[in-house]
């Protein structure tokens, strides 16, 4: 019986993105799945049970153009200590930008942990626009990405996917420069106090 | 300003003045955990007071900069990567279009030539993939020139001489 494995590879994992990804994701999945978070404690306990499952899904955010650290840590952690069958490994993630063509280096990273660790890649979704898409009506797209992911890794039939909001970049400026600006005035700091040059 | 950011300690040439060695493996570090304090709540300051807040400043100041990282994955290993990540107080949390693509609006940052140091990577792939990351990273972190070398570790020392020597003529 298949059996699958979630692991949250954000840095905020409780209140991450990808939390709310991997919900929607074991909402659309019909194998059993599980859920976990990655913290800096766990990685030899995720590794060992890591045995009991024959799909693996990252579920992660874009850092620095890369894989963010908590994820990049467990990777060395996990070649390591390889669990003795080695599940399929997919990826589902997310950036900030509206290009999905931004998570694609991140992607190529996990395809080469897994031939070097003899681990076969399985299917990967990428999502631009990722903390922003699930609050507004592009949603759905979100959702139909992940679907389609989850029914490509139960058939076996490996495929890559992406998916980001439909809009034109200056109009997506326009709507982040709000977001943020409504994040800012939640803690009382203004425009022109976010706008300083000053580092530090 | 020029610095040189190394996960090891390297031995380097006599210190001079316009150039800043720091060597990570003797800092205290946390991983970034994507609070966005510092664009939201103490723009152009990382809420976590520890080591990384004396080191981005100095990237920023920077217009030379050569980073001395193992490479895994492909990606920058663990230390150079907790660092980096650590530095995105420079930047604001307002997008911009810069080369085609949306990417944050810098702070006071200095444009940078970058000599990137990479060494063990286990295959032509791995370094292919490495020389890709770098160049995806000059678009966000304001570098217009970039080179990278690819090497074993055991001649990391003689490749950062030579660019040390480089940089006093
Ligand atoms: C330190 C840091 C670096 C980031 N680097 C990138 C990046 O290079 N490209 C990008 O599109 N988004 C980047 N982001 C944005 C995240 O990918 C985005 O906010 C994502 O939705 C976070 O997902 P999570 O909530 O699951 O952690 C970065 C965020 C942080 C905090």
């Amino acid at each position: 019986m298949e059996k699958l494995m979630i692991l949250n590879g954000s840095p905020r994992a409780p209140r991450s993105n990808s939390k709310e990804y991997a919900a929607i994701f074991a909402e659309a999945c019909s194998l059993p799945t599980e859920t976990f978070a990655i913290t800096p404690k766990n990685h030899l306990e995720l590794c060992s049970r890591m045995e009991g499952f024959s799909q693996l899904l990252l579920v992660f955010p874009l850092y620095a153009d890369g894989i963010p650290v908590p994820l990049l840590s467990f990777l060395k952690t996990l070649a390591a200590h390889p669990p003795k069958k080695k599940p399929v490994i997919s990826v589902l993630i997310n950036c900030g930008f509206i290009e999905w063509q931004q998570n694609r280096l991140a992607v190529e990273m996990v395809k080469l942990f897994c031939t070097q660790q003899g681990y076969v890649f399985g299917s990967a979704l990428m999502i631009g626009s990722g903390e922003a898409i699930l609050k507004t009506p592009f949603r759905f797209l979100a959702e139909r990405g992940i679907r389609k992911l989850a029914a490509s890794i139960q058939r076996h039939q490996y495929r890559t996917f992406h998916t980001t909001m439909p809009l034109p970049k200056k109009l997506f400026i326009r709507a982040s420069t709000n977001y943020w600006l409504a994040m800012g005035e939640k803690n009382g700091v203004s425009k022109e106090q976010m706008e300083t040059m000053k580092i530090e | 300003m020029k610095l040189i950011l190394s996960d090891h300690s390297l031995s380097l040439p006599p210190e001079q003045e316009d150039i800043r060695y720091i060597d990570l493996s003797g800092l205290k570090i946390a991983n970034c955990v994507g609070c966005f304090g510092c664009w939201t709540k103490t723009p152009g300051r990382c809420v976590i007071r520890d080591d990384a807040t004396r080191v981005y400043p100095l990237i920023a100041q920077s217009d030379q900069l050569l980073y001395v990282s193992r490479i895994f994955c492909g990606s920058y290993d663990v230390p150079m990567k907790t660092m980096l990540e650590r530095a995105i107080p420079i930047q604001q949390a307002f997008i911009r279009i810069h080369h085609g693509e949306t990417h944050h609006v810098q702070r006071q940052v200095v444009p940078k030539k970058a000599v990137i140091v990479g060494y063990g990577a286990s295959s032509p792939q791995e370094e292919a993939l490495f020389r890709q990351l770098i160049a995806r990273n000059t678009y966000n972190m304001a570098m217009e020139e970039t080179e990278v070398i690819c090497c074993e570790e055991s001649q990391v020392e003689a490749i950062v001489k030579e660019r040390v020597e480089a940089w006093k003529n």
